[in-house]
């Protein structure tokens, strides 16, 4: 699959409508600065070429060149990663924690006002453009209440020191440094809540249905009649069944997530790999995007390794065949 | 029961809010008893190395960390001394040799010689990057002499007399800094893409281009600053938010002290906003419509012609809101050499049926395309007002939005270059080669010679003026080139637009001059009162 996307992203990459060699020289080059940009990123062999050698240098973790800045894009991506990373997990976390609460209560209160409230809800989440729904967020929060801050990881005051985790909240935490963990709070709270709306919004609805059927099964009747508390019933034999499903929607909204950030952190300013991504392509740079995009498809597959794992930890039987 | 997950919820929310607004901080911030201003825009800064990259935002910040020999100020804009006190050319318009001043001091206290100096140039001529198309034509890296420690002299090849209105443009690096962070033979390359080696104003603090610059005043800087020294700031951070949206939040709620990139319908919206002042200056940036002269029905003169005479000028300026002036000539009229040329198309139906009738499509009934940059509101909606107009001759209007780097792929050949084609182009100086030069043959394929224009007698005269040192003689032959391409009609000319900033009431110092790039400002006299 890595291997399918690295020839996708080459191809595009290469059959974009513009000169890179051009973009590297600048507005105003004339022909020799062009060519020498050419030869200086080798895009001057032919295409087979340098396929391979994008190829045999991404075996050796060599993610190439960027055109714009002539950085090394595997170091940029490490730079940037970690802010994509802490907004996706934070998202993740809401999405989770509030996402499987509120299916179960919509299961357990089915066609009542709350499983209304909540169906509105999550039509809601997945319908609204993240793009609008930020702006929205940054007019109200930020703008009107001054709440909030507007876009980036931190105020531009504020210097950050050396990353332990390169997880902001995280590193502030085992510094013990609670103004800097507020800081980073106030800044990753609006996009965290853009990036996890889709997902909160799927992980309720398939929560729901999932808790739905889960409570009609027979184990679920036979527990009652034996007169295993409600408490019980939901959450120890109910929800983990139900949660099935749920793990699968969640490895798939991980992905998604990683994706997303392209258009949350182009809103928020938030200076992950999504902003990179776009910066990159916008300056038709592509060595960056396609750097971005095999990481996004890394993720991708790590999260539903880890969600066929965990798999076998709900259901033995899974495990046994 | 079902309501309680909810209530809980909007109170964890509400506690995490609570818990996350002390930490929202505003501009402007003070370090010690002096402050921080904070510059917001849309642009990144991949590359700080001044020999190799420049654009707006780029040189906006190369322009804070280094200096050159002389400097652009004020509007009109007029070159003035900087780190060379005084300059002489040859009576040949070969040789100019300039006089350092003797005080003038690297970031780390290394003097700025002749040597530092010769070395710069070479540096830029040799990396073939950035500004070195500006001269390498005309100037071989052994034909620039140290002559003394405060004396460099440059032979050039032959004449060139727009030599002095580049020279503020090529910075002057600290030799014994970049050669110390050498990598291999890359000149410094490498390390000065996010370090700085200069003698400017403000030495570099923190840089990430993608994100933010924080800049530090320099308090002795060697050229004195222009405020009182109570007055003066800290420091300048450049903070990059790409979306307009919250770049005027940003602003109404004082995270930043100026901003730039806001359209005609911002600056209106933000000079009602209290505490905000809006900068609306006369810029240099024109803005026009360029055929493919080339390949295509627009390759007829007298098509170019009757679309020339049918467009709805006064739509430029509704689209501006009134922030610009229509062009009179293809030269800006901040240039030097400018001349409202006689009968410069303006909207007249009979005319424009006249040349349509002379045309190869003299019924219309054809389709032009029309390429913008994506996403840019003002150009899709001259496109609309394009289409408006050439209804009256029965010509369709293919509007499309291409990014920047497709477009410019596009136009690199006629083969591919669209009919019409929006640009807006900045001159990078004062001189009127550096607009003149545009219509040349050799400027074929870059994004401002993206119409293919060919009159061998207009190239000629161009030539001719790059290398006369009679400036009256000179001026005469600019003239007579503006007048020939207007005849020619190789664009739809435009309008010159506004440049617009909005910034807070208490930032001084902001000054304005027409040469700089589009959202480009001189950080150096800028302070704040309050």
């Amino acid at each position: 699959m890595l291997f399918g996307l690295v020839c996708l992203t080459f191809v595009i990459a290469n059959v974009a409508p513009s000169d890179p060699a051009a973009l590297a020289a600048g507005p105003d080059a004339g022909r020799s600065q062009i060519e020498q940009a050419r030869r200086d990123y080798g895009l001057d062999k032919p295409l087979p070429e340098q396929f391979l050698r994008y190829v045999t240098d991404l075996a050796q973790g060599n993610f190439g060149r960027s055109i714009a800045t002539g950085r090394s894009v595997g170091t940029d991506l490490a730079r940037y990663f970690p802010a994509t990373l802490e907004l996706v997990i934070l998202a993740m976390l809401l999405g989770v924690l509030l996402g499987v609460p509120l299916g179960v209560i919509s299961a357990l209160r089915k066609d009542g006002p709350a499983d209304h409230a909540t169906r509105i809800f999550a039509v809601s989440g997945i319908a609204l453009p993240p793009f609008w729904f930020g702006l929205l967020l940054q007019l109200a929060f930020a703008t009107w209440m001054g709440l909030l801050p507007t876009s980036g990881r931190l105020s531009v005051f504020t210097e950050p020191s050396e990353p332990i985790t390169g997880l902001l909240l995280v590193d502030s935490l085992l510094r013990g440094n609670t103004a800097l963990f507020r800081e980073a709070l106030s800044h990753i709270i609006l996009p965290a809540i853009v990036l996890s709306l889709p997902c909160l919004a799927s992980i309720l609805r398939v929560n729901r249905s999932e808790m739905v059927e889960a409570l009609r099964m027979d184990y679920v009747v036979a527990a009652r009649a034996h007169g295993v508390t409600p408490w019980r019933i939901v959450m120890v034999h109910a929800l983990k069944n139900a949660m099935l499903p749920t793990l699968a929607i969640i490895g798939l909204r991980w992905g998604w997530m990683m994706s997303s950030t392209v258009l949350v952190e182009t809103v928020f300013d938030w200076p992950g790999i999504g902003l990179y991504a776009v910066s990159s392509a916008i300056a038709g740079d592509f060595k960056p995007v396609m750097g971005v995009t095999l990481i996004v498809g890394l993720n991708f597959m790590v999260a539903n390794l880890i969600v066929d794992l965990l798999y076998g930890v709900l259901d033995p039987r899974l495990r046994r065949a | 029961m079902t309501d309680h997950p909810s209530r809980r919820g909007l109170l964890a929310g509400a506690a995490a809010l609570g818990l996350a607004a002390p930490g929202v901080s505003w501009a402007f911030e003070r370090d010690g008893n002096r402050k921080v201003l904070v510059f917001c825009g849309n642009q990144q800064v991949p590359v700080l190395d001044p020999h190799v990259r420049y654009d707006w935002s780029t040189r906006m910040i190369q322009q804070g960390v280094y200096d050159a020999l002389l400097k652009y100020e004020g509007d009109p804009p007029r070159i003035v001394p900087w780190l060379a006190e005084r300059h002489e050319v040859s009576a040949d318009g070969l040789a100019y040799t300039f006089h350092l001043v003797g005080n003038a001091k690297f970031h780390n206290g290394d003097p700025v010689d002749a040597e530092a100096v010769r070395f710069s140039f070479e540096r830029g001529l040799r990396l073939n990057a950035g500004i070195a198309w500006m001269l390498k034509d005309f100037l071989k890296p052994e034909n620039i002499v140290a002559v003394d420690a405060r004396t460099v002299r440059f032979t050039l090849d032959r004449p060139f007399a727009p030599f002095i209105s580049y020279v503020p443009w090529w910075y002057i690096v600290n030799p014994k800094q970049v050669m110390a962070n050498q990598d291999g033979n890359d000149l410094g390359r490498k390390w000065l893409t996010e370090n700085g080696a200069g003698s400017g104003p403000f030495r570099l603090r923190r840089f990430d281009g993608n994100a933010l610059i924080h800049l530090d005043a320099v308090p002795g800087y060697w050229k004195g600053w222009p405020m009182a020294d109570g007055e003066r700031v800290s420091g300048i951070i450049y903070r990059i938010i790409r979306e307009a949206a919250p770049r005027k939040a940003a602003l109404q709620r004082r995270e930043v002290d100026i901003i730039t990139n806001i359209t005609p319908d911002d600056a209106e919206q933000l000079a009602r906003v209290p505490g905000v002042v809006v900068e609306n200056h006369k810029g240099s940036t024109t803005f026009g419509i360029k055929f493919n002269c080339q390949q295509g029905p627009t390759a007829d003169i007298n098509l170019r012609k009757a679309i020339a005479y049918a467009f709805d000028y006064d739509s430029l300026l509704a689209v501006s809101n009134g922030a610009a002036v229509l062009m009179t000539s293809p030269f800006p009229a901040s240039m030097a050499g400018h001349i409202d040329v006689p009968g410069i198309p303006r909207k007249d139906l009979d005319k424009a049926r006249d040349f349509l009738k002379r045309s190869g499509t003299p019924n219309g009934g054809i389709e032009l395309e029309y390429v913008h940059v994506q996403g840019l509101e003002e150009a899709r909606r001259i496109g609309l007002a394009l289409l408006d107009s050439l209804r009256a001759l029965d010509i369709r209007v293919n509007i499309v939005g291409q990014p920047w780097p497709t477009m410019t792929s596009r136009g690199s050949k006629p083969e591919t270059a669209p009919n019409m084609m929006s640009i807006y182009v900045t001159p990078v100086g004062t001189d009127p080669d550096t607009v003149a030069y545009q219509y040349h043959r050799a400027s074929w394929g870059l994004y401002y010679g993206t119409a293919h224009y060919e009159n061998a007698e207009v190239s000629r005269w161009i030539d001719e003026a790059r290398g006369e040192t009679d400036n009256a003689k000179r001026m005469a032959l600019y003239a007579r080139i503006q007048t020939q391409i207007v005849a020619d009609q190789p664009e739809l000319f435009g309008m010159v637009a506004n440049r617009l900033w909005a910034r807070r009431d208490y930032v001084r110092g902001f000054a304005f001059s027409p040469v700089r790039f589009t959202g480009e400002i001189d950080l150096y006299p800028l302070w704040a009162v309050g």
